[in-house]
């Protein structure tokens, strides 16, 4: 009875009202932001002093910015599908192999959390020089693999651990090969696990800045690159600009994909 | 952005081949700087000039970083060719054998100010520090860096550089008492006993655009700051004030890391970026002042009049070789103290 | 026991593989991109640590023997532990929210938090800054309700390296926690009531076990991640609380000292991977039903 809503009783308006300030929490820089984006103030003053919308011309007459924008979103793509691809096959592995050292292989899997990113920056990037892969594209796509891999791993061994593996052996025992039984029944089953890892890998390469100032190039330059450098010289309110033309993006593919969702059951 | 776009995939696809992506042709450089306005200040001045007349392309690339560089030059594969790096840095980094000497030959050195020139640097541009306050804030002006370390006097937040540089240790020392001439060597022991009596009202700038939105903001109602940004706040608020007295000069400067495969070309762009006009151009850009002597003259007078060099009365000079020579040794003493 | 091999007439039957390592193949391509572009780097930072500037493990004695180094290890732990803890009190109840409530308000919650997950990083931790600032608006609302009558120190300092960090690891803990909620199946709940236990004990007794192995994911991850971070902490914290990723940014970018950052990280890296060992050997997640 835990799990239905209408009878839990007092406990609804405590986990109501739990929801309901956790929203405004995380709504509140957001809503600043955009705010201040169109502030006049050069400043991040807030509440700003008058309105404008010059933050937003400078931002969309910059190639740059656009650039930059292109480049983080070719390279978080591919990150988010390599490593739900990667991380789908080792959590296979980690969940269902047996074979000593699993465990440990499993903890090796996390290390690269673990690892303070500067270090690994520094590191790889010395690698990347020998092998000619610094201020590439595909060297920027490993680099951000690593980073994201322990979290589409993560999120699909969950996923994994909590299926019932004997649906995916009753349908090998109706016929299907093990791979089709792994892509008919277990797949489905685990979406939100893989959905998890799409989102969070995609994250992990999006929002991720001291490996990417050391990979980027005047070719290639992520978005996180040009706010940490804009941020540390200029602090102009463009940067609230940009967040909020993204937030602006990310509402709208939230409004199609619900109208698509409309009528699917849940 | 389909320009973009194209070279970005056209690059990607070399690259997968194996080849470089970066500045292999003879014919173009990379110039890195810290980004934000001063870069911007710095290719409109410099580089777009220098593209002009050499017919060599300059890219611009940034943020300037230590660790990359360290890394490229070890590795031999260096592809920044020009990069503005701070003073302490590049006169340590000298010794370290990270960069390329000078060609003087190119670069017109008599005009240079001699205190940001070496064999293995040349000026970009020179800063003071300064006290900044807020007046609002304050209610009254301070004067001199002892006013900084005074929390009943004028009470409030007060900001510093964050990392391991030249000023803070000397503010402190000055503040203290210690006469100008006989800074060097810097008494740690007694510049952190002095900063620990102010260290919990202390927030630290780690950034120039930091700086500014605590000092407009009011955040921080006094503090150290470059003179450039205190000068961007007032003029875009009321009740910001200065103080010049014993202001502190320290300088970014030009290198040109070790075993770029551009260095003729380098030291040509270096040329331009130190000659006169374009100094003079930089300089009204940014308030910061020029580092060559013939520059000044090219300005008008009120612009000069927010320069550091109109404010020598008891300026004082940062040893730089004095910090490159014990930059480990303090930059450790520095962080232990912050942690505590 | 992983595959049966019932031949059931009419059946293909199916490849019974070998006991000893079976189902390690998949494994191999993430292991293979780990191996190179993670075990190498980190092997050429072993090396560096004992090498430079000197051949000798004197960069692990001056980690040891700095109280600073110590003293920043144990802020780096204590952190991740309190954010994780707190994060992990705002998640459990969100997550509990998103799997029970009627579609409409959890689809609302859930896109607030893809929402504030989709803001770059370093915008949100400035806006953070800005509202927690002593002139910030959180401060001068209070004070103008009269709550409080001079500012509180929300920023550089524990609190605000807490709410900060709490903010972005949210999200990460939420999402795992809710589907693994909504997976339990409410029958065994049923069944529980019908044997006569309580609201509590249900809770206690069938509800936080059940979703252990979600909750176990999520807090690994979050504490993990937190141990490693450093933009965040270094806007919102004060030095005093520094934590150990940005003292070996200092010395990587500011410094050049690899040799000290490499030791410091590999320490970092042991112990975490302690604690790991530690988690599985007691915590250790098993697949349901799973027999070993």
């Amino acid at each position: 009875m835990l799990l239905d809503f209408d009878r839990l009783g007092a406990l609804r308006a405590v986990l109501s009202g739990i929801a309901v300030l956790v929203g405004a929490f995380l709504l509140l820089p957001v809503i600043v932001i955009v705010l201040l984006s169109f502030g006049s103030s050069r400043y991040l003053q807030f509440p700003p002093p008058s309105w404008t919308l010059h933050w937003y011309t400078d931002l969309f007459n910059d190639p740059d910015w656009l650039a930059s924008f292109a480049t983080s979103a070719e390279i978080a793509i591919v990150v988010a599908i390599v490593a739900t691809l990667l991380g789908l096959m080792a959590s296979f592995g980690l969940t269902r192999g047996r074979f000593r050292g699993r465990e440990t292989l499993r903890a090796v899997f996390m290390t690269p959390m673990v690892m303070p990113v500067v270090v690994f920056a520094v590191a790889l990037y010395a690698l990347f020089l020998r092998l000619q892969l610094n201020g590439t594209f595909i060297g920027f796509v490993i680099a951000h693999l690593v980073i994201a891999l322990p979290f589409a791993i993560i999120s699909i061994c969950n996923a994994l651990e909590g299926f019932d593996k004997s649906i995916e052996d009753a349908a090998v025992l109706c016929g299907a090969s093990p791979l089709e039984a792994k892509l008919r029944v277990t797949l489905p089953a685990i979406k939100a696990g893989l959905f998890g890892a799409a989102i969070f890998s995609f994250l992990a390469s999006w929002d991720e800045v001291v490996v990417a100032i050391f990979m980027s190039s005047p070719d290639l330059q992520t978005l996180p690159v040009r706010i940490f450098s804009t941020l540390q010289q200029d602090l102009s309110p463009v940067i609230a600009a940009v967040s909020t033309v993204l937030v602006a993006l990310t509402v709208l593919l939230m409004v199609i994909a619900a109208f698509f969702r409309r009528g699917k059951p849940a | 952005m389909n320009v973009t776009r194209r070279t970005v995939l056209y690059g990607a696809g070399l690259s997968l081949l194996g080849a470089r992506v970066g500045s292999a042709a003879t014919n173009e450089i990379v110039f890195t700087s810290w980004g934000g306005t001063t870069q911007d200040a710095q290719k409109k001045a410099w580089a777009d000039p220098f593209q002009k007349s050499s017919g060599i392309r300059v890219r611009m690339d940034g943020p300037t970083d230590y660790g990359k560089l360290k890394a490229m030059v070890d590795s031999g594969n260096v592809s920044w060719d020009v990069v503005d790096v701070e003073g302490d840095f590049a006169v340590a980094a000298a010794k370290q054998g990270l960069l390329e000497p000078i060609d003087f030959s190119v670069v017109d050195r008599t005009q240079l100010d001699p205190r940001f020139t070496s064999d293995h640097y040349v000026g970009s541009f020179y800063y003071s520090f300064v006290l900044g306050f807020n007046k609002t804030a304050l209610g009254k002006e301070p004067k001199s860096w002892a006013d900084l370390f005074d929390t009943k006097g004028f009470s409030g937040k007060r900001t510093f550089y964050k990392w391991s540089a030249p000023g803070v240790l000397e503010i402190a020392l000055l503040a203290d008492g210690v006469p100008a001439d006989k800074l060097y060597p810097l008494d740690l022991d007694r510049a952190f006993k002095k900063l620990d009596t102010i260290k919990s009202d202390i927030v630290w700038w780690n950034g120039g655009a930091q700086s500014q939105q605590l000092l407009a903001s009011g955040e921080a109602a006094l503090g150290q700051f470059w003179n450039g940004r205190v000068f961007a706040v007032q003029k875009d608020q009321e009740g910001i004030g200065i103080s010049w007295n014993q202001n502190l000069t320290a300088a970014d400067l030009l290198v040109v890391p070790k075993g770029t495969k551009n260095k003729a070309e380098a030291m040509k762009f270096l040329a331009v970026a130190t000659a006169a006009k374009p100094q003079a151009d930089m300089a009204a850009a940014t308030d910061y002042a020029p580092i060559n002597t013939d520059a000044a003259k090219l300005l008008p007078a009120n612009e000069r009049a927010t320069l550091p060099d109109q404010h020598t009365d008891g300026q004082i000079n940062l040893d730089m070789n004095y910090w490159a020579d014990h930059r480990e040794d303090i930059g450790k003493r520095w962080y232990e103290w912050q942690a505590k | 026991m992983s595959t049966t091999a019932m031949a059931f007439p009419g059946n293909r039957a199916v490849t019974r593989r070998p006991r000893r390592v079976s189902g390690f193949w998949p494994t191999s391509p993430a292991l293979a991109l780990l191996i190179v572009f993670f075990v190498a780097p980190l092997l050429g930072l072993l090396l560096r640590s004992v090498l430079d500037p000197h051949p000798g493990l004197q960069n692990y004695a001056e980690v040891f023997a700095s109280t600073t180094y110590l003293r920043i290890f144990m802020n780096t732990f204590i952190v991740a532990t309190v954010v994780t803890t707190a994060t992990l009190l705002l998640a459990f109840p969100v997550a509990w929210f998103l799997a029970v409530a009627p579609r409409r308000w959890a689809s609302l919650l859930f896109a607030v938090i893809i929402l504030s997950m989709w803001t770059n990083l370093l915008t949100r931790t400035y806006a953070w800054m800005v509202l927690l600032q002593r002139t910030g608006i959180i401060n001068k609302t209070l004070m103008s309700w009269g709550v409080i009558a001079a500012p509180l120190p929300l920023i550089n300092n524990l609190i605000g390296v807490t709410i900060g960090m709490t903010y972005i690891m949210l999200p990460f803990m939420v999402l795992p926690l809710q589907g693994t909620i909504r997976s339990l199946d409410p029958a065994t709940f049923r069944a529980a009531s019908l044997c006569g236990a309580g609201r509590l004990q249900v809770f206690t007794r069938v509800f936080v076990p059940l979703v252990a192995s979600g909750i176990g994911a999520g807090v690994l991850m979050v504490f993990v991640m937190s141990l490693g971070y450093f933009v965040t902490p270094a806007l919102l914290g004060g030095t005093s609380n520094m934590m150990l990723a940005e003292l070996i940014a200092q010395l990587v970018q500011s410094l050049l000292n690899w040799g000290l950052a490499g030791a410091a990280a590999l320490i970092l890296l042991v112990v975490s991977l302690g604690i790991y060992a530690i988690q599985f050997r007691f915590f250790g997640i098993r697949a349901a039903g799973e027999v070993e």
